[in-house]
């Protein structure tokens, strides 16, 4: 099983390298939302103390691990995966102009602005450091690579990832195997106790199979644009019987993590459209602070159209 | 070119007269926001060319040109990787206004990585100018402070934009009919 962590200074574009590395070296991605929602997934909705977040992640690392190799854009990362035997920790920096520059566009900011909201976003990352992992700031010989994001661009960067865990031939290694996972989550589960949290027996790995071709090739495009993506990460309840059982749910194609955004495609006829419609108009009743856009066929069939891609598409 | 009797295209969107209107409207509104400077327009190509070239006409504060290219998702081999500058600017941003010019803004996809690209080059300022908005098809939330038209949802082309890379040097803007068996490839 191989471990690639990715973390660096605040406004690095993080997510962005590890996401593109993740694609060249078909490891799966694991972000920091995503881990939320795995972690809401295996303990639960109710918060999770500081001093066990830790062992949360590394329980969930650890049941992944067993069937994909990793790239995780997590901070802290690199002292997690210390007890996994076949690990690349990775740091990217960037003079303070290109990260004030990242938040300028994210955040609509003007320079000052930008400048006042990096401090801030990193005085956040350093006191969520110490609190998880009882240091503020990474040591330097934590890591084995350290990149700069002000003479690399992220091609550049992903590069030199990619080589780097070739080199030391990560993707050679077997995923974790069950009982090594067993034993990391023995260990990991007694000490939760302390905590009082006690994990439900499985994570449920996020779909990587598409429903439909069109699916894919939007997923491609959102590639392309190195655009973070989660596929059906979550079902929505939006009808319940007398009984309060679940009796209608809905699950959105894709979430936009960077975004927060989720994204349904409909590409089929209209009489299923309605009906998906009203689903949407449902979840938005039950969600009213969820981002959710329709993406229709005649949407659709415009970027197809676009992009000459009709060759790719089977139709509905 | 007069493109009168295209069969291809479906209806005339804007014409020749409405364009040269509005982009006269855009460059005085651009002209007033940047008075007492001196601003960098920058065109991505192929498409921006016929409007950047307006635009920048009709402005009336100094004005420097430049340009970018990016690679097309549009690779029909199979994987297209990830979206890469294929043209550079010849010179640096660093400090300066810096008004990046499209053709058309429709998911947002394009926009967001140029933004990124360029915000990263420490300019004093950066804002979008776009020819079209298909603001129904947006996904990705992108800052558009100047632009001329919003559009349907249709597939145009024309005063730039393309199908197959013709079309462009039609003076007006028109829907072009789905069926592509019409279409001159």
């Amino acid at each position: 099983m191989a471990l690639i962590a990715v973390s660096g200074q605040t406004g690095c574009r993080i997510e962005e390298v590890a996401r593109i590395s993740a694609q060249r070296l078909g490891f799966q991605l694991v972000t920091q939302s995503r881990v939320r929602s795995l972690i809401q997934q295996e303990f639960g909705s109710g918060p999770i103390p500081d001093k066990a977040y830790a062992d949360v992640l590394t329980s969930i690392t650890a049941r992944l691990a067993t069937e994909h190799h990793l790239i995780l854009a997590i901070d802290g990362a690199e002292l997690l995966i210390r007890r996994f035997p076949a690990i690349l920790r990775v740091y990217i920096t960037a003079p303070e102009a290109v990260r004030v520059g990242n938040v300028m566009l994210d955040r609509r900011l003007d320079r000052p602005s930008a400048k006042e909201a990096l401090w801030e976003m990193e005085a956040g990352d350093a006191a969520a450091r110490k609190a998880y992992f009882g240091k503020p700031a990474p040591a330097p010989d934590a890591f084995d690579l350290t990149l700069n994001a002000g003479a690399l661009n992220s091609e550049q960067m992903v590069e030199l990832i990619e080589t780097a865990a070739r080199s030391l031939a990560l993707a050679e290694h077997g995923y974790l195997s069950a009982a090594a996972e067993a034993q990391i989550q023995f260990q990991i589960r007694l000490r939760l106790a302390r905590h009082k949290i006690i994990p439900a027996g499985s994570i449920s790995l996020a779909r990587r199979t598409f429903a439909h071709q069109s699916e894919q090739i939007f997923a491609n495009l959102l590639d392309f644009y190195r655009i973070a993506w989660e596929y059906e990460p979550r079902t929505f309840p939006i009808h319940w019987d007398a009984d309060g059982k679940v009796a209608e749910s809905f699950t959105p194609d894709f979430y936009l993590p960077e975004f927060d955004l989720y994204v349904e495609l409909t590409t089929m006829k209209q009489s299923l459209v309605t009906k998906k419609n009203r689903k949407v108009r449902l979840l938005k009743e039950l969600n009213p602070a969820l981002n959710i856009q329709v993406f229709y066929q005649k949407d659709f069939e415009n970027l197809v159209f676009k992009y000459g891609l009709a060759e790719r598409l089977v139709k509905a | 070119m007069s493109g009168d009797h295209l069969p291809e295209i479906e209806r005339v969107l804007f014409t020749e007269e409405q364009i040269r209107q509005r982009i006269g409207e855009v460059a005085a509104e651009i002209s007033q926001r940047y008075r007492g400077k001196t601003l960098k327009l920058i065109g991505v190509l192929k498409g921006s060319v016929f409007f950047l070239t307006e635009l920048a006409r009709r402005i009336e504060v100094p004005v420097k040109i430049d340009f970018l290219a990016i690679s097309s998702f549009s690779n029909k081999s199979g994987s297209p990787g990830v979206v890469r500058i294929a043209k550079d600017l010849d010179d640096g941003i660093e400090n300066e206004d810096v008004i990046l010019v499209e053709d058309i803004v429709d998911t947002g996809f394009t926009l967001r990585y140029l933004l990124q690209t360029l915000a990263s080059r420490s300019p004093n300022s950066l804002a979008v100018c776009t020819f079209l908005d298909r603001n129904s098809r947006r996904i990705v939330q992108v800052p558009v402070e100047f632009r001329c038209f919003e559009i349907p949802d249709r597939f145009v082309i024309g005063f730039g934009l393309d199908y197959n890379q013709l079309y462009r040097n039609i003076g007006y803007v028109a829907v072009l009919k789905m069926d592509t068996s019409h279409a001159r490839i």
